[in-house]
């Protein structure tokens, strides 16, 4: 990785990212084709009165509004493991991981608010409903996470806001499996309904076209965090590189006699 | 000019600066805390939040007195629409577990109100009969029903799509 951006100087493709990335837009086009326009739409005979009933059209956002939710989890995992590894190696590598995976974790947990927010409101007739168990821990962790950003940059010293960002970040991943198993253990306090797929409810094109948004919404991860990990790194090379080229140049003042200009007094 | 000690030149790391760019994350930071605090206060503090369902309601009808609470439930067939106190509302029969319930809904309804699709109300126990009973296909008629003013709908987990598919329902009744 180290030495694929070194030969690159200061841009974060690559071959390999180019490929992704184009695969990643070739399987969004793909996803929206499926998601919008070859998936039928949630429709069920009353049993009684034969009346149509469901949900209609807007059972499509179901092909990105859970994708988004699971990457969200894989995200804040990612960034929970790579702080928990930061805390213990002392390493830049887990520290630039684990704010880059916080970072995209983040707009992913956003996505997911606003994409339910557009699902509820034909569907449960509300856009957000204050005390749903669900809604309220999944804006708690897009909350600390978002905390956890600002935090990082309330400090110009990187290895206290390492510090501080992996120690937030392992209590913010605390909230995940309340927001996962929200739905089960507060029943009567959430509009969302129970896992689908652990009942398998989904069948023939709307479980591959699901399956298909998994997909899709791993290689935006991927791409997103490949990107993000990078521009971090250079971040933090031209950082260290900057200091390097201070000390250089001091040095050099030193041995041409100049003291003023080495301490940087008359500058 | 003063005398200058040169020994170690290399930067030290930077100090936290009390500059202004900083005290925007900072804000920024208290401010999240805040809101975590006022969104779990706000989650937490209220009982009426959660769901009773319409055979819990019946049973603590005399302790949730005149109370707001909510109520989930599934409609039967048979919405009246009418006017209640020159206000739009829909007159229906919510059950659950075999109980029953009579709904005088104010205001707009959900737009995907069905029969069959169980629904959150909020609202309270009136004494009385609701308006149009006539209409309704299976009514509790208990001389009490349920007036509601907030209602979202709560679907169930079922994606399986199958042309002319008949939906899983609960079964209150043989009209459910």
């Amino acid at each position: 990785m180290t030495e694929t951006m070194a030969t690159n100087g200061t841009t974060t493709g690559s071959r390999g990212s180019r490929v992704l990335g184009a695969a990643t837009l070739l399987g969004l086009a793909t996803l929206l084709l499926f998601a919008f326009g070859l998936t039928e739409a949630d429709i069920r005979l009353h049993p009684t009165t034969g009346e149509e009933i469901g949900q209609f059209d807007a059972v499509r956002l179901l092909y990105l509004h859970v994708p988004l939710a699971v990457f969200t989890y894989v995200a804040f995992v990612l960034c929970a493991f790579a702080s928990a590894g930061y805390l213990i190696r002392r390493t830049p590598w887990f520290d630039t991981m684990a704010h880059a995976a916080a970072e995209v974790g983040t707009v992913f947990c956003g996505l997911v608010l606003v994409t339910g927010s557009i699902w509820g409101r034909p569907v449960w007739n509300t856009w957000w409903e204050w005390g749903d168990v669900r809604l309220m821990t999944t804006l708690v962790l897009f909350l600390m996470f978002t905390g956890y950003l600002a935090l990082r940059r309330a400090t110009v010293d990187p290895r206290a806001a390492a510090r501080r960002g992996a120690v937030v970040a392992l209590v913010a991943v605390l909230d995940l499996p309340l927001v996962n198993r929200s739905v089960e253990w507060w029943e009567n306090r959430t509009l969302h309904q129970k896992s689908t797929l652990g009942e398998l409810k989904i069948q023939d094109l709307t479980l591959f076209t699901l399956m298909l948004g998994f997909l899709v919404f791993g290689l935006v991860l991927a791409w997103l965090l490949l990107h993000r990990f990078r521009v971090g790194w250079l971040e933090r090379e031209d950082a260290e590189h900057g200091i390097a080229a201070d000390i250089a140049e001091r040095r050099a003042a030193i041995d041409e006699g100049d003291v003023d200009a080495a301490v940087g007094e008359g500058t | 000019m003063p005398e200058t000690v040169v020994d170690d030149l290399t930067p030290s790391p930077s100090r936290p600066q009390p500059s202004r760019r900083r005290a925007l994350p900072t804000l920024v930071t208290l401010l999240v805390a805040a809101a975590i605090v006022g969104v779990l206060v706000k989650t937490l503090g209220d009982a009426t939040l959660v769901f009773h369902e319409v055979d819990a309601a019946v049973e603590l009808r005399s302790e949730l007195g005149d109370g707001r609470f909510r109520v989930v439930g599934t409609p039967l067939p048979g919405l009246v629409e009418t006017m209640v106190d020159g206000e739009s509302a829909v007159v229906f029969t919510l059950c659950s577990s075999g109980t029953f319930a009579d709904v005088v809904h104010v205001g707009d309804p959900a737009e995907l109100l069905q029969p069959g699709v169980p629904v959150v109300l909020q609202g309270a126990w009136t004494v009385g009969s609701v308006p149009g009973i006539a209409g309704l296909v299976a009514p509790a008629d208990d001389g009490w029903h349920l007036r509601t003013d907030h209602m979202v709908v709560k679907h169930d987990n079922d994606y399986r799509v199958e042309e002319g598919r008949q939906a899983d329902i609960e079964s209150c009744s043989a009209t459910g």
